[in-house]
C-alpha cells in the first residue's frame, strides 16, 4: 500500500504541524487521523491531499510518501514500528522519535532532534540534520539506544548526545560537542567537528576529518586502523573523557593537522 | 514618611534593607540602595494611560477597552505566546500560566535568554546549592565565573561575600579568597586574589581540566588549556581543595557562551567532585528580581520551569523548540502578550521583527523598546513600589515585596485577572 500525502496551501504556513499520527500502522486501518496545527486539532485531509494506492495486510507493507511544504511538520514517524516513510523534501523536528523498526528516508534536510531516543530501524537523511540529531530528550539520561541514523550532509551541535547504543553516521561536518555524554554505541563523523565526546563514559567515536579544540582530558592511547567508505585509515586513539570515567574511545584520522587545546 | 526594610525589585539579590522616603505618591529619597536601585525607585518614566496604535501614531484608550481587545487578539490566535513574567510578582505569574492553559498558548519567561541552560544542567545532574546566608557566614573561598557582580549585582559582594562579615569566619574581609574567572578583566577581577582569564568559549575545557586535577589526574593536563596555564590551574584547584567552604557563582558568561548547558553541567560536576574533599556549593547569579520566582511558579503549576507549550492542552517543554527566541525567529506564533519584560531590547533582530509583524500587546509600567513593536500597551503599578507581591531571591528564598504608597495604576494581578475573565467568557465553558 502506498499513501501519498501532499500538503495543501495554508493561511499561516509558519505554524508547525504536530503529526505523530503519521506512521504506517495508522494508515492500515484507515482510522480517523488527526494532527495539530498550533492549538487547533485538524483532520488529516484538512492539511494534505491524500492518495492511497494498493492493499496492505500489515504495517510493513505500508509506504507513506510526504511531499510539498513538509519542513514544518513535526514528529513524523514517532513510535513507528514497521513500514516505510519517504519525505520528498525537508522534515520538521522530532522525525522518528522513539522509532523501533522500519525505515525513514528524507530527501531534503531534517530539523532538530532527528531520531530522538530511537530504539531500532533506519533513518537516512540525504541532506543536513539540525541540532541534537540522535540525542535524548531534556533531562533523559539515555539517548538513542539502537538502530541506524545515516546523515549524508552535516549535523548541528550536540549530535548523538547521550548515545547509548546503535550507530550514528554523519558524513559531513558536525557542530559543537558531538557525542557529548555518550555512553555506548558508535558515532562516525566523516567531516570536521569541535570538541567531540565531552564527558563520555563509553562507546566509540571516529572522526575522519579534523578535530578542533580537542578537550584536554583525553589521553593518547596509540594508533589503530579503521575503514571508512572503502578506504583504510590510520587513526590516533584517545581514551576519555578522564574528567569522567575515561572508558570511551575517540579515534581521529592521522595526517590532518589538529588545532587541539593550545 | 520614611519606610524601613524596603525590598528592592531590581536584581536577583532582592536587598531588603532599603530605607525609602515617600511624599504622597512620589519617592523623594532612597538609602542603602545601589545605583540600579536608586534609578528604579526614583525613575519617573511611567506611561500614563493605556495606548493603542492607530495608523502611524498612538491613541489613548481605557483599561476596559485595551484589555477586551487584548483578549480578542489572544483568542483569535492559533499559536499565541505569553512572554516575560520575571519583572512581576508570583501571584500575577500564576494567573498568566492559567491564562496560557485556557488559550492553548506557549508561555515562557526570561530564563530563555539568561539561566535557562543552568536549569537544563540542573535537570541532568542536580544542584548542590545553599542560601546566600550560608555563603555569607561560612564561605572562605568565593568564585565568580562569567559574571561581574560589581556592575550587575552591585551589593552581592557587600551583603554576601567579599565585603561581608561571616559568623564562622574570624576576619572575613581578609580570610576570604576571591577568584574571578572571565574572558576580560572586569571591575570584579580588579579586586580578585586570583584572576583566571579564559579564551572566549574555553570554559568547558577549563572546567574539565579542573575536574581531572581534583581527581588527582594532574599528569594529563597539557601546558595550557584555553589560554590558562597549567600552573594556574593547579593553583586554583589547590585553592578550591584548601577551602573549608567554597561557593561558585556563575553568570551569563557561562550560560550563554559556547557549550551553554554543558558548561553548567561541567561546573556542577566539578562542585560535586569538590564535595568529596570539602564543602562546596554552586549558584546562578539571577538577573531579573523575580526570574527565580517565575521558574518556581511555572514549575509548581506546569511541572516545567520555562518554555511551556499548552497548544495541545497539556504542558510540553523542550527548550530549543518551545523557547520564545526560537519560536519567534521561526515566525511560528501569530500573537504575543509581553508582561513585565522587554524582549524588544534583548531579543535578536529577527525576533523583534516578528513581534512587530504580529499583534503584540505589552503590559508594563514603562515605555521601552517593546512599546515600539506593540499594538497596545497597558500600564500597571510597579511591584515593590505601588503594588505588592511575592518574589524569590536568586537562592530560592521567597521574600514579600511591599507597597510603599497607593497609586493610581492597577497591579499586574488586577489586569491579568480581568483579562482571564474575558478570555474565559469568550472561550465558553
Amino acid at each position: 500500500m502506498r499513501v501519498i500525502l501532499r500538503t495543501k496551501p495554508r493561511k499561516k504556513p509558519f505554524i508547525p504541524i504536530e503529526a505523530e499520527t503519521i506512521i504506517p500502522q495508522n494508515f492500515l486501518r484507515k482510522n480517523d487521523i488527526r494532527v495539530y496545527e498550533g492549538n487547533k486539532e485538524r483532520r488529516l485531509e484538512e492539511i494534505f491531499y491524500i492518495t492511497a494506492e494498493g492493499p496492505a495486510v500489515s504495517p510493513d507493507q505500508v509506504e507513506i510518501v510526504l511531499s510539498g511544504e513538509t519542513g514544518n511538520i513535526k514528529r513524523v514517524g514517532e513510535y513507528m514500528n514497521a513500514g516505510r516513510i519517504v519525505v520528498e523534501g525537508d522534515i520538521g523536528m522530532h522525525c522518528g522519535n522513539f522509532m523501533s523498526a522500519g525505515e525513514i528516508i528524507i530527501k531534503g534536510n531534517a530539523d532538530a532532534w532527528l531520531g530522538r531516543e530511537m530504539r531500532g530501524g533506519t533513518i537516512r537523511c540525504e541532506g543536513n540534520a539540525g541540532h541534537y540529531c540522535a540525542a535524548g530528550y531534556r533531562g533523559e539520561k539515555r539517548g538513542m539506544r539502537g538502530g541506524l541514523v545515516d546523515v549524508m550532509g552535516s549535523a548541528g551541535d550536540f549530535t548523538a548526545e547521550y548515545l547509548s547504543g546503535g550507530e550514528v553516521r554523519i558524513h559531513g561536518d558536525c557542530g559543537d560537542l558531538p557525542g557529548v555524554e555518550m555512553r555506548g554505541g558508535t558515532l562516525t563523523i566523516g567531516g570536521h567537528c569541535h570538541r567531540p565526546c565531552g564527558n563520555m563514559t563509553g562507546g566509540t567515536c571516529m572522526v575522519f576529518g579534523r578535530v578542533y579544540d580537542l578537550l584536554p582530558t583525553f589521553r593518547g592511547a596509540g594508533n589503530e586502523e579503521r575503514e571508512y567508505r572503502g578506504q583504510r585509515c590510520q587513526m590516533m586513539l584517545y581514551k576519555g573523557d578522564t574528567a569522567n570515567r575515561g572508558k570511551g574511545s575517540l579515534l581521529v584520522k592521522k595526517n590532518l593537522n589538529r588545532t587541539g587545546t593550545d | 514618611m520614611k519606610i524601613e526594610d524596603v525590598v528592592c525589585p531590581f536584581c536577583g539579590c532582592l536587598c531588603d534593607d532599603l530605607v525609602v522616603e515617600v511624599e504622597g505618591t512620589r519617592i523623594v529619597s532612597v538609602e542603602n540602595g545601589c545605583t540600579l536601585a536608586n534609578e528604579k525607585f526614583m525613575g519617573d518614566h511611567r506611561l500614563k494611560t493605556p495606548i493603542r496604535r492607530e495608523g502611524k501614531g498612538w491613541k489613548e484608550t481605557t483599561y476596559d477597552e485595551a484589555i477586551r481587545e487584548t483578549a480578542q487578539i489572544l483568542c483569535d490566535a492559533d499559536r499565541p505566546l505569553l512572554y516575560g513574567w520575571s519583572g512581576t510578582h508570583g501571584e500575577a505569574q500564576s494567573i498568566g500560566i492559567h491564562l496560557a492553559e485556557i488559550l492553548g498558548a506557549l508561555v515562557d519567561n526570561t530564563s530563555t535568554v539568561c539561566h535557562g541552560p543552568s536549569i537544563l544542567a540542573i535537570q541532568e545532574v542536580g544542584h548542590p546549592g545553599c542560601t546566600l546566608g550560608q555563603v555569607k557566614n561560612r564561605a572562605d573561598v568565593v568564585v565568580y565565573w562569567g559574571t561581574n557582580p560589581i556592575d550587575a549585582h552591585p551589593r552581592h559582594m557587600s551583603r554576601y561575600t567579599t565585603f561581608a562579615d561571616g559568623f564562622f569566619l574570624k576576619d572575613a574581609f581578609r580570610d576570604r579568597k576571591l577568584i574571578v574567572v572571565d574572558v576580560r578583566k572586569s571591575e570584579s577581577a580588579n579586586i580578585a586574589d586570583e584572576f583566571v582569564r579564559i579564551q572566549p568559549g574555553g570554559d568547558y575545557a577549563v572546567l574539565s581540566a579542573l575536574r581531572a586535577i581534583v581527581q588527582g589526574k594532574r599528569s594529563i593536563i597539557p601546558p595550557s588549556v584555553a589560554g590558562v596555564s597549567r600552573e594556574q590551574l593547579f593553583r586554583v584547584a589547590d585553592l578550591f581543595l584548601s577551602a573549608k567552604f567554597g561557593a561558585i557563582f556563575f553568570g551569563l558568561g557561562l550560560t550563554m557562551s559556547r557549550g551553554k548547558s554543558k558548561n553548567i553541567r561541567n561546573a556542577i560536576e566539578l562542585t560535586e567532585e569538590l564535595n568529596r574533599h570539602t564543602k562546596f556549593i554552586i549558584s546562578p547569579m539571577r538577573g531579573h528580581w523575580n526570574v527565580y520566582g517565575s521558574n518556581e511558579v511555572f514549575t509548581w503549576i506546569t511541572g516545567y520551569p520555562y518554555a511551556v507549550d499548552f497548544a495541545r492542552g497539556i504542558a510540553f517543554y523542550n527548550p530549543g523548540e518551545t523557547t520564545s527566541v526560537d519560536v519567534l525567529s521561526r515566525k511560528e506564533c501569530d500573537a504575543c502578550l509581553v508582561v513585565a519584560s522587554d524582549p524588544g531590547a534583548h531579543f535578536p533582530k529577527a525576533c523583534a521583527e516578528h513581534l512587530a509583524r504580529i499583534p503584540t500587546v505589552q503590559i508594563d509600567p514603562h515605555v521601552n523598546a517593546t512599546t515600539h513593536l506593540s499594538r497596545i500597551q497597558i500600564p500597571v503599578a510597579v511591584t515593590g513600589i505601588d503594588a505588592e507581591g511575592t518574589a524569590y531571591r536568586m537562592d530560592g528564598v521567597p521574600i514579600r515585596t511591599r507597597m510603599l504608597f497607593k497609586g493610581n495604576y492597577p497591579s499586574d494581578t488586577a489586569v491579568l485577572e480581568q483579562l482571564y475573565a474575558i478570555v474565559k467568557e469568550i472561550k465558553g465553558p
